[in-house]
């Protein structure tokens, strides 16, 4: 079964830094798996950590959420902020019996396209092996 | 909102740069079965004339007020595209960009998986521009003024350009006079220009310029506002001179009942001045000014029978009644450009500088070999028991750099060819003395800095290689104990003369102005730049900008340089005479909001403050956003809790349809 | 605390000009009910009292006052509300200072060092349930019931509210008036409920919490007693945009605690309110005090002590964990 799942991931990328980074690995032709899909922010501190808990309900097997490095922010301190919150938001996940290789933060700057692919490659395989997200995942309702 | 949303979608084929990848035409038929999409195409480049044309035909042909174009990053077009719908008509923002390329078609092989991603995000895509708001850049007058803070070479040159451009300029300076550390040097590497005679012309011209207002011995108190309307406060402090009547001439200092008792700033406390003093000769503004700590009027009530100054002063200039003055002024840019401290050498106690007269620092060493120095340019060390003229020297470079030990990994970046300078400075002084330098590397990068460098050597300076581990008294020398590393020698050398290279550090008082205009250091604790590399005199906040030292260690004319640059990136606003705030700002609902401030706490450029609003009779308070400051990032919206404060096109509602999309329901 | 000396202080803090009235506890209908008090003269003062059963958290009622329209030219009434708080209801007015819920020289905080409350559904369960009316007294560590007459003793660990068990703070730590010698605190229990379920491996904690929420049936008692959920217009409320769903399913239950105990980390002063409450018996406490433990050990902060602290939620340090971060 878990041979053919393919986990749909949801990614919260920064404008500045990550964006430009995986923007970087495909200027680079870098390959990497396809399960992953971007939302532009123009600031990790702007990722609302329930987001990544709406993400799973709506329907993803795993969410990443990445941006500058510290003290590397185009708005200075949107990263610091992104780091407190979405570190007790994964806190939480892993305590309430989500399974943390569910959740990924990560920081990847303008210049690091082969790291966006280890990232990617990492958060795919982690929720490729935690199978479908079935949770508290919002159910289709056919009447 | 009450227009229904008509949806076009452009999907590019960029060749075959996507094509080859993307099924283009069966995502353009997927995006013509979501809701609200009347339109879908795909062209081979959307970006060309022809494909604008497309898009631009069918907003007038099918009435369309939202856009998709999926094709390459929006890093990439995403100002093409909004300029195009814009000429079409439709508000810019109502613009949304899907991917396919960068993070698609170009990472991913396997077309059927490339073609499905392709269509989701998309799907996302539509899903968002249908909630987009239309929004307009505003735009703001700006004040055709700058300040410039720090009135060394790099403020000095600043100022004269912005003003010979033809705009006011407010140069503030602390001290009494400009010319900050440049006037303190002696010659400067590698041309061995005097460094006085090169400088004071620039000095007498920055306060003799028509439009350069000059505020010496004032200190910048506040500023607020933003890029084209700065609001500043200087405090001009009292000298209690009057500075029209003052004519310089001296006459003060000499008769000061504590003549020369206080150590001189200028000369590195190696001489003495007056309490009413004129910090050097060439000073510019050339006025007396009373140290309000020395003097003994200011400091006890009574000097003797009356203030010895004001009795010989023809001019009757003396002024014991005046006060700190507060002037106020509008700016529209600011250059900051406050320099740096020398490394302060008795944290490395290990080479003795608190103990020995004769361990000195370059900066001392400046002093001393000038002219106008303390000792009139000859070089005499006290060790200890008799002034004598040093027959051994040694310098030792990086004191204070590339030191993780005090807190300075990096390096100074002047102290290699200073201390070549000073070293052929001595040579020419010292025709026979014994000269050594101890380094650790030798960094000649610049231009004419190599070639200087060997022609120093060849005045039989030596170079050895080590870093000299301490420095103690043996009788009448100090013994500097190095290992000589090229060949593995423990040496103790005796020297009369130590000159210790320091590096350069960032101000103690730092910290004041950072607060006065939310200034960030780097690592290294200079100011930070806006980018290392293409943005070196910015700063993030706009109409701030960086030149010379204070934004790291650089010599004089790098110093210049960057001065230019930031004379030149400070006029663009001011030559426009207008300033475009982006649109892209946060708003807060008020009738949502519940005035908790962690939006103001979180927010990095203070654009949010909290406000008093009446709400149906009762007093509460509400977060506001200054839309000239607020930046958009919105990490001030992912910590409200109640959802009140909204970046515009990135709001939750327009975020959360997003994850919807994207997601997929079982 | 000496109840008289209570009821002296409470009329003449009604009888100031500038305040409007204060809250405080009563003895309820029966039994071992507790009621709620707003008393704005001394007849009402009298009613007041402070015993084991004072569980109910008053904060909540400071944000709670429903701020009516004004008819034109009537100005707001700005007098102050007097409240009486035990140690954890007072990290519950620091919490609202901090977070600009309410401004100091709008509330009188009297302070009742409290020596520790009792669960009356363990009360009822191991020793006596009835609808006569009852005294419960402190008593070193045994606590008196006297009802009917008869007077029982009962050990204080038998009927300890959980909450109490863990308490760090039985002294306000802030106050106006204090009423009552502090008290001093036993040991602090360790958290049982919170590290069992942190031996718990993944799976099965997926399990303990899915039979939990699923009992949830959105009545949404937790958030109208919790004295910091005072959005007047809940994001988990919204429909736009639409958070999490009105529907009452498994998942929007889930998605709704998890939202909420995530809005409270870093502010949860663990008052315990949201659990006693709670129809479905669901363990919130466990969920909200895991928050506050992570964020004592990892962060370092506590909410709710100092009133010029800055919120959690809205600061960041340096030195925050990132172990976590790819």
């Amino acid at each position: 079964m878990s041979d053919s799942f393919e986990p749909n991931i949801v990614a919260f990328l920064c404008n500045w830094c990550s964006y430009a980074g995986a923007d970087l690995a495909g200027t680079s032709r870098v390959h990497y798996p396809a399960n992953i899909q971007v939302i532009r922010v123009m600031c990790s501190g702007r990722v609302n950590p329930l987001y990544v808990m709406n993400a799973l309900q709506q329907g993803a097997d795993g969410v990443l959420v990445s941006g500058c490095h510290p003290g590397d922010c185009h708005y200075m301190e949107g990263n610091f902020f992104a780091r407190r919150r979405l570190g007790m938001l994964k806190d939480l996940m892993e305590y309430v019996g989500v399974d943390p290789r569910r959740f990924h933060m990560s920081w990847v700057s303008a210049s690091e396209g082969h790291k966006w692919k280890e990232v990617v490659e990492k958060t795919v395989e982690d929720a490729r092996e935690a199978g479908p997200f079935e949770g508290f995942r919002r159910r289709r309702i056919d009447w | 909102m009450t227009e229904k949303p008509k949806v076009g979608v452009y999907v590019c084929h960029c060749g075959i740069n996507i094509s080859a990848t993307v099924d283009v035409e069966t995502v353009a038929d997927f995006a013509l079965k979501l809701p609200n999409v009347e339109v879908a195409r795909t062209y081979s480049y959307m970006c060309s004339d022809p494909g604008q044309a497309l898009i631009k035909n069918d907003i007038k042909e099918h009435g369309l007020n939202r856009v998709i174009v999926a094709s390459c990053s929006p890093r990439m077009h995403e100002p093409t595209f909004r300029k195009a719908i814009q000429e079409a008509g439709i508000n810019p923002y109502y613009l949304e960009m899907a991917n396919i390329r960068e993070h698609c078609s170009w990472v991913h092989e396997d077309r059927e998986e490339a073609t499905a991603k392709s269509k989701k995000l998309v799907a996302a895509a539509v899903a968002k521009v249908r909630l987009l708001e239309a929004l307009e850049s505003k735009e703001v007058d700006a004040e055709p003024a700058a300040l410039v803070i720090g009135a060394g070479i790099a403020g000095i040159q600043a100022a004269l350009d912005i003003a010979d451009a033809g705009f006011k300029v407010y140069l503030v300076e602390k001290t009494p006079s400009v010319g900050g550390r440049m006037a303190q040097l002696d010659k400067t590497f590698p041309t061995l220009d005097c460094s006085a005679c090169i400088l004071t012309p620039k000095m007498v011209d920055c306060a003799s310029h028509p439009n350069i207002e000059l505020l010496s011995y004032s200190e910048v108190e506040e500023i607020g506002g933003f890029i084209g309307n700065f609001d500043v406060k200087v405090r001009k402090k009292a000298r209690y001179v009057d500075f029209d009547k003052c004519t310089g001439c001296g006459d003060c200092a000499a008769a000061c009942r504590v003549k020369d008792r206080f150590p001189s700033e200028f000369d590195m406390g190696m001489g003495k001045r007056s309490a009413i003093y004129l910090p050097f000769p060439q000073a510019v503004p050339a006025k007396y000014t009373i140290d309000p700590e020395s003097c003994l009027f200011l400091t006890k009530g009574k000097c003797g029978k009356g203030p010895k100054c004001e009795e010989v002063c023809q001019a009757g200039a003396i002024n014991f009644d005046q006060q700190d003055e507060i002037v106020e002024f509008k700016v529209g840019a600011v250059i900051v450009a406050t320099g740096f401290d020398p490394f302060d050498a008795s944290r490395k106690p290990e080479y003795g500088y608190s103990d020995y007269p004769n361990v000195i620092t370059g900066m001392e060493m400046e002093r001393l070999v000038s002219a106008s120095g303390p000792t009139g340019g000859k070089v005499k060390v006290f060790n200890g028991e008799e002034e004598i003229e040093p027959k051994e020297v040694a310098f030792i470079k990086c004191v204070g750099s590339r030191d993780a030990s005090v807190g300075n990994e990096y390096c100074s970046r002047v102290c290699c060819m200073y201390v070549a300078k000073q070293a052929h400075l001595l040579r020419d002084k010292l025709p026979d003395a014994n000269i050594r330098v101890y380094y650790m590397d030798v960094r000649a990068f610049g231009k004419g800095f190599e070639e200087f460098y060997d022609r120093v050597r060849r005045e039989n300076v030596r170079y050895i290689r080590g870093n000299p581990s301490e420095i103690f008294k043996r009788g009448k020398k100090l013994v500097v104990k190095v290992e000589d590393t090229l060949t593995a020698t423990p040496l103790e050398d005796e020297v009369d003369l130590v000159v210790l290279g320091v590096g350069l550090e960032p101000r103690a008082d730092m910290r004041q102005t950072m607060d006065l205009l939310r200034l960030s250091q780097s690592p290294d604790r200079f100011f930070l730049e806006a980018h290392p590399k293409l943005r070196p005199v910015d700063t993030a906040t706009d109409g701030v900008f960086l030149a010379g030292c204070c934004q790291g260690p650089k010599d004089i004319p790098d110093t210049v340089a960057q001065a230019k640059g930031a004379a030149s990136s400070a006029m663009i606003p001011l030559a426009r005479g207008k300033v475009m705030i982006s649109a892209q700002v946060a708003t807060v609902d008020e009738s949502t909001c519940r005035g908790c401030g962690f939006c103001v706490n979180i927010c990095p450029y203070t654009a949010i403050e909290l406000v008093t609003v009446n709400r149906f009779g009762h007093e509460v308070e509400v977060a506001r956003v200054n839309e000239a400051l607020c930046k958009g990032c919105g990490s001030c919206s992912a910590g409200c809790l109640s959802d009140s404060i909204q970046p515009k096109s990135f709001r939750d509602r327009q975020i959360l349809p997003q994850i919807a999309a994207l997601g997929v329901v079982r | 605390m000496d109840l008289e000396q209570l009821r002296k202080t409470a009329a003449e803090v009604v009888s100031r000009e500038d305040v409007k009235y204060l809250i405080g506890w009563k003895k309820g209908t029966y039994g071992y009910r507790v009621a709620p008090v707003f008393v704005e003269d001394a007849a009402g003062a009298a009613e007041l009292f402070f015993s084991p059963l004072c569980t109910a958290n008053l904060t909540t009622y400071l944000t709670m006052a429903e701020k009516l329209p004004l008819p034109r030219g009537q100005e707001a009434d700005k007098r102050k509300v007097a409240l009486m708080v035990k140690g954890c209801d007072s990290r519950a007015v620091v919490q609202l200072l901090v977070e600009k819920g309410i401004h100091r020289d709008q509330v009188v905080v009297i302070g009742c060092p409290c020596p520790g409350m009792v669960d009356p559904a363990l009360l009822a369960e191991k020793y006596k349930e009835t609808e006569k009316p009852v005294d419960l007294k402190w008593d070193g560590d045994q606590f008196l019931l006297i009802c009917d007459g008869e007077e029982l003793a009962i050990p204080r660990d038998e009927v300890l509210a959980e909450k109490c068990r863990l308490c760090r703070y039985p002294n306000p730590v802030i106050s106006d008036i204090l009423l009552g010698d502090p008290v001093e605190k036993w040991e602090v229990a360790e958290d049982s409920g919170v590290a069992e379920l942190d031996t718990l491996d993944i799976n099965e904690r997926w399990s303990y919490w899915q039979e939990q929420f699923s009992k949830c049936i959105r009545c949404y008692s937790c958030r109208n007693v919790c004295p910091l959920c005072y959005c007047q217009d809940c994001i988990l409320d919204r429909l736009n945009p639409t958070w999490v769903n009105r529907a009452v399913n498994f998942s929007e239950n889930t998605a709704f605690n998890i939202s909420r105990a995530f809005h409270l980390a870093g502010r949860c002063i663990e008052c315990g309110e949201c659990e006693r409450v709670c129809p479905a018996n669901i363990p919130l406490g466990k969920l909200n005090r895991k928050m506050a433990q992570e964020v004592r050990e990892k962060y370092g902060f506590e909410p709710g002590i100092d009133p010029d602290a800055e919120p959690f939620q809205a600061s960041f340090k340096p030195d925050d964990p990132e172990d976590f971060i790819l």
